[in-house]
């Protein structure tokens, strides 16, 4: 009961207040009435009864006021108020919300979308129930420059039997030697299609912990049995490609046919199942050539493990180490076994990392600079808003002491100043979570690829909280910016200044320094974007060792299930020759793996007359290139040494081969590589056994896996002398005629060679190269355009500021020039505060920059952290900015006319 | 002249609550009666009064109703909720032991 009493008096006093205030008022009049009447019947004259009752009383304002406290809802009035005049202020001055809301809304959004990604890519757990037991287990060696690899199959079965801290090893491929490329030719439903694939082995999905939607799983058995020469014919689809390909239809223990042989999908994924972000669409069996399988120099696998419970990761990372010290003594050999510390160029070690940690690799140094650049933008954005609402302030001020004069307390002003912060940082907010949300969504379509997890990303939970409480840090910050100076003020002083606020010391200084911060963080914004930018420039002119012009390429398979090594080569050819009668085609050849961005081979290659550091007459050799037709001619790479391939090599009985410049280096450093032989294994191309080849020249190094890693060792085999073809090749076309005009050409001339494949990836070589530099132009690209906001945001700082001190001075310069100081002279002193507070600003940012620039070291590219003319060009950048900005204010107190100045006060 | 700040705190509730106990009162009558039966020792200021009825009205102690007076003119009256009574009851009991214990105190020392 009494509570319901108790909530109707609430809702009354909040709903009917000019009710409940009218009644209070009566009954107070009331008592005043009350009051004079008894002084009058006590013998007063009614006047002076009055007076005195009055007097007794004192004014009913304040506790009128008490009384509406002590209904215990004012503070729901107060905000409604406050809101209610808030907007009403706010929309008396549109310019200022505009520009105050635009900017917050730019400085939330980027932060808001920019944590998105934080949040997706490197904070969220994995979608793996306990995804933190995932460990993934590379092998890692020096003459790669470090760059991981996978693992010998060998070495996988040691580890597996070895280790006790894991509770299930799997493996899985992409494929390697030239075979697959982690895609299949699958056909939906008569319509070739090439997928992304995944080779897997049954414990691989045990260590994943999924389980799949339909149907069932690998067994052991299924993926274990690396004999004969295909993988067991069955398959398990992605949801998705379920979906997409196969409409959803009842699909396992039905055939569909993969690499050109029927397959039998034995289950279907669960939605937005993924290894290493793949983005695999079919899953097969795990399965190696027997004679990969034993080879220890092959690294084929990689592999991904569960921790038991209980086990650390440091623990289990302890036990790989005291394998690493022994492992040749725990299985009986000392031919390429992992070591603990890798010296010769020959070793190689193994490393555990999270599978986190794995799968965002390289990715979250960029991410975590993105986010400080954001992070400096939402300062700049609050050091400019607590500006404009400082200078706001003064010209409020007597509104202010007014409403303290008239009996607003200090927290009911802090309260209001609060409310005005949060409504601005409130549509602030909510318009830059629509920017986020629009701007991460263009991300992502337009670098589908370049940041990892894109198909995680969402703005969920964490991400909203994080935008609340940027909205609600910026409204505080707000509210007590715009207060703070008032305390300083006395009333008196206040109203009798009238409009001309005061020129107190803490608030030059305030403002000062808020725009020397301004112009701080945006030269070390600034900076780590000229550095970004002039790295993609050095990206894409980096000489690749290839002519890149008029140069079109796609690639096609073969199945390896239904075509054999030479129809295969005689398929190409037949392509090939199509496609050099085609009008505005030049030439045209092909190749097993396209530069610049291709996943390394590392196969052992015995060489004639060469002992390696560990005593082996074998080298593991980077990459191989199989290549058909005048691939050098066609390709532009010069030829340094000796000769290129040519058509009578190919009725010749004596093999050649043709390696690359670091190739012979290493091998034969210095000696004239011509004339020696090496004994490429068949197995790798499709030849049917090994045979000694002999070097006939030495090609010019072309860059292979990215253009800004320096190339490894590369040997070219002449597919036209075997006669023999691996299943996937590249063409490549010299041509005057675009790639779309070419598309339909090309795909009449691989129908007619063979129905069932599919052309892809049909671009000019530009587009390869763009695609291969396209992280680091996407960093540089954002961090570019949040410099130029930070920028835009210091000039309007310096500007404001300026403008502002013009305006407060305008009676001292009055007289100035009434004394007759020159319109220069006024000019150049104004242009010379705003300088000297820019030139303090730049000051400390470079000593920011060159403290913090050594963590974007990493990312840049032909350009040190501290590039002189980087520097100079910022500095001049923002210099001329700041000579614009402050130009325009001093310009207008170089006009002022003292007449009019002076005749104002 | 003891002012009502000068009461123990929530002595003033206590006093309202006993003095409308028997009949419905308005602000005036509640200051006045106060002021006659403590024979002009409380002299409530309507500062603390209104605010007080107020108080005491959200807490759904008393209710208000509006009722001419005996000279016809319109004026709140205040009466005692069912929860009133009790509270008054609670309040008398706390204010005997105190003022008991202050006594005997004041008198032993």
């Amino acid at each position: 009961m009494q509570i319901v009493d108790k909530a109707r008096l609430r809702l009354r006093s909040l709903f009917r207040r000019p009710n409940v205030d009218c009644e209070l008022e009566t009954e107070l009049r009331f008592h005043l009435d009350q009051l004079i009447e008894e002084k009058i019947s006590s013998g007063m004259p009614p006047e002076e009864a009055r007076r005195a009752a009055q007097r007794t009383i004192g004014g009913t304002a304040q506790y009128q006021e008490e009384c509406r406290d002590m209904r215990r809802v004012n503070f729901v009035e107060d905000l409604v108020q406050d809101v209610r005049y808030t907007i009403r202020s706010l929309a008396k001055g549109p310019g200022f919300t505009a520009v105050v809301i635009a900017t917050l809304a730019l400085g939330i959004g980027a932060n808001i979308a920019i944590f998105t990604i934080v949040h997706g890519v490197l904070l969220r757990p994995l979608d793996y129930p306990k995804p933190d037991q995932l460990m993934y287990l590379t092998a890692e060696a020096p003459a790669a420059g470090g760059a991981r690899s996978a693992l010998s199959a060998p070495e996988y079965i040691e580890f597996r039997q070895m280790n006790r801290s894991f509770a299930e090893v799997g493996a899985y491929s992409t494929g390697g030697a030239a075979y697959t490329t982690g895609e299949v030719n699958l056909t939906a439903r008569d319509r070739p299609l090439r997928v992304r694939s995944i080779s897997v082995d049954a414990h691989l999905l045990k260590a994943l912990g999924i389980r799949p939607e339909q149907g069932r799983f690998f067994t052991d058995e299924e993926t274990a049995r690396w004999t004969g020469t295909l993988p067991p014919p069955i398959a398990i689809l992605s949801h998705e490609l379920w979906r997409t390909a196969f409409g959803g239809r009842p699909l396992v223990g039905q055939k569909v046919e993969v690499e050109g042989r029927p397959h039998e999908i034995v289950g279907i994924m669960p939605p937005g199942t993924d290894v290493m972000d793949h983005h695999t669409q079919v899953w097969l069996p795990l399965w190696l050539h027997p004679n990969m399988a034993r080879q220890r120099e092959a690294h084929v696998l990689y592999v991904i493990a569960r921790l038991k419970n209980g086990v650390t990761a440091k623990a289990a990372q302890t036990e790989l180490s005291t394998f690493l010290e022994n492992w040749g003594d725990r299985v009986g050999t000392r031919d390429h076994v992992p070591t603990k510390r890798a010296m010769r160029s020959v070793d190689h070690t193994l490393q555990l990392r999270s599978l986190q940690d794995a799968i965002v690799g390289n990715a979250s140094r960029p991410i975590w600079v993105l986010q400080a650049a954001v992070g400096f933008v939402l300062l700049i954005v609050c050091a400019n808003l607590a500006n404009l609402v400082m200078a706001r302030a003064g010209s409020r001020r007597r509104e202010f002491v007014l409403r303290t004069a008239l009996g607003a307390s200090r927290g009911r002003l802090l309260r209001q100043s609060l409310t005005e912060g949060a409504v601005m940082s409130g549509a602030g907010g909510i318009l830059g979570l629509w920017l986020a949300s629009a701007g991460v969504r263009a991300l992502i379509r337009a670098y589908p690829t370049s940041i990892p997890r894109t198909s995680e990303l969402t703005i969920d939970l964490p991400v909203l909280l994080v935008a609340l409480g940027l909205s609600t840090g910026t409204a505080l910050l707000f509210g007590f910016v715009s207060l703070g100076r008032r305390r300083t003020s006395s009333m008196m002083t206040a109203l009798k200044e009238g409009a001309r606020a005061a020129s107190g010391a803490w608030r030059h200084y305030a403002r000062r320094g808020l725009v020397i911060a301004q112009v701080a963080f945006a030269v070390m914004l600034v900076i780590g974007a000229g550095l970004l930018v002039q790295t993609v420039y050095n990206l894409t002119r980096i000489d690749a060792g290839f002519d890149r012009s008029r140069l079109v390429t796609f690639s096609m398979t073969l199945p390896m299930a239904n075509s054999e090594a030479d129809t295969r080569a005689r398929a190409y050819q037949r392509v090939l020759d199509r496609l050099r009668s085609v009008p505005g085609v030049l030439e045209a050849a092909a190749m097993s793996g396209l530069p610049p961005n291709r996943t390394p081979d590392a196969i052992a290659t015995p060489i004639e007359n060469y002992t390696s550091d560990d005593g082996k007459h074998v080298a593991i050799i980077d990459y191989y290139q199989f290549v058909m037709g005048d691939y050098f001619e066609t390709m532009g790479i010069p030829i340094v040494a000796g000769r290129g391939f040519e058509r009578t090599d190919n009725a010749s009985q004596g093999k050649v081969v043709i390696v690359n410049e670091t190739l012979a280096k290493r091998i034969w450093k210095g000696q004239n590589p011509i004339g020696h032989r090496l004994r490429p294994p068949g197995g790798s191309f499709g030849a049917s056994d090994d045979v000694w080849h002999t070097v006939i020249g030495v090609a010019k190094d072309v860059r292979q896996r990215g253009v800004e890693r320096p190339a490894g060792t590369e040997l070219y085999v002449s597919l036209d002398q075997h006669g023999v073809s691996p299943p996937s090749m590249n063409v490549v076309m010299r041509t005057t005629l675009a790639p779309a005009a070419l598309s339909r050409t090309i795909e009449r001339v691989v129908r007619e060679v063979d129905a069932a494949v599919p052309v892809v990836r049909l671009r000019d070589m530009d587009s390869v190269f763009a695609e291969s530099i396209r992280r680091p132009k996407l960093l540089a690209q954002l961090l570019g355009a949040f410099a130029g906001l930070a920028l835009l945001l210091a000039a309007i700082g310096t500007y404001g500021v300026l403008s502002y001190m013009v305006t407060e001075r305008r009676r001292e310069i009055g007289i100035q020039v009434a004394l007759g100081a020159t319109r220069s002279r006024v000019l150049t002193q104004i242009m010379k505060q705003g300088l000297q507070v820019t030139a303090i600003g730049v000051t400390i940012g470079l000593a920011g920059a060159l403290a913090v620039n050594r963590l974007i070291a990493s990312l840049l590219f032909g350009v040190q952290p501290t590039d002189t003319v980087t520097i100079a060009f910022v500095i001049a950048t923002i210099t001329a900015v700041a000579v614009v900005a402050s130009w325009l204010p001093a310009w207008r107190a170089s006009r002022l006319d003292p007449n009019v100045v002076l005749r104002d006060e | 002249m003891a002012k009502p700040t000068d009461l123990v705190q929530g002595t003033l509730d206590l006093l309202i609550l006993k003095t409308i106990s028997l009949e419905s009162k308005h602000g005036w009558a509640i200051a006045k009666r106060i002021q006659q039966v403590s024979q002009e020792a409380l002299q409530i200021q309507q500062g603390s009064l209104y605010p007080a009825l107020h108080r005491l009205e959200q807490q759904a102690w008393i209710k208000a109703e509006w009722r001419p007076t005996e000279t016809g003119r319109m004026a709140k009256f205040y009466s005692l909720t069912r929860s009133g009574r009790k509270q008054l009851e609670k309040e008398l009991a706390t204010w005997v032991r105190l003022s008991t214990a202050i006594n005997i105190v004041v008198q032993e020392a």
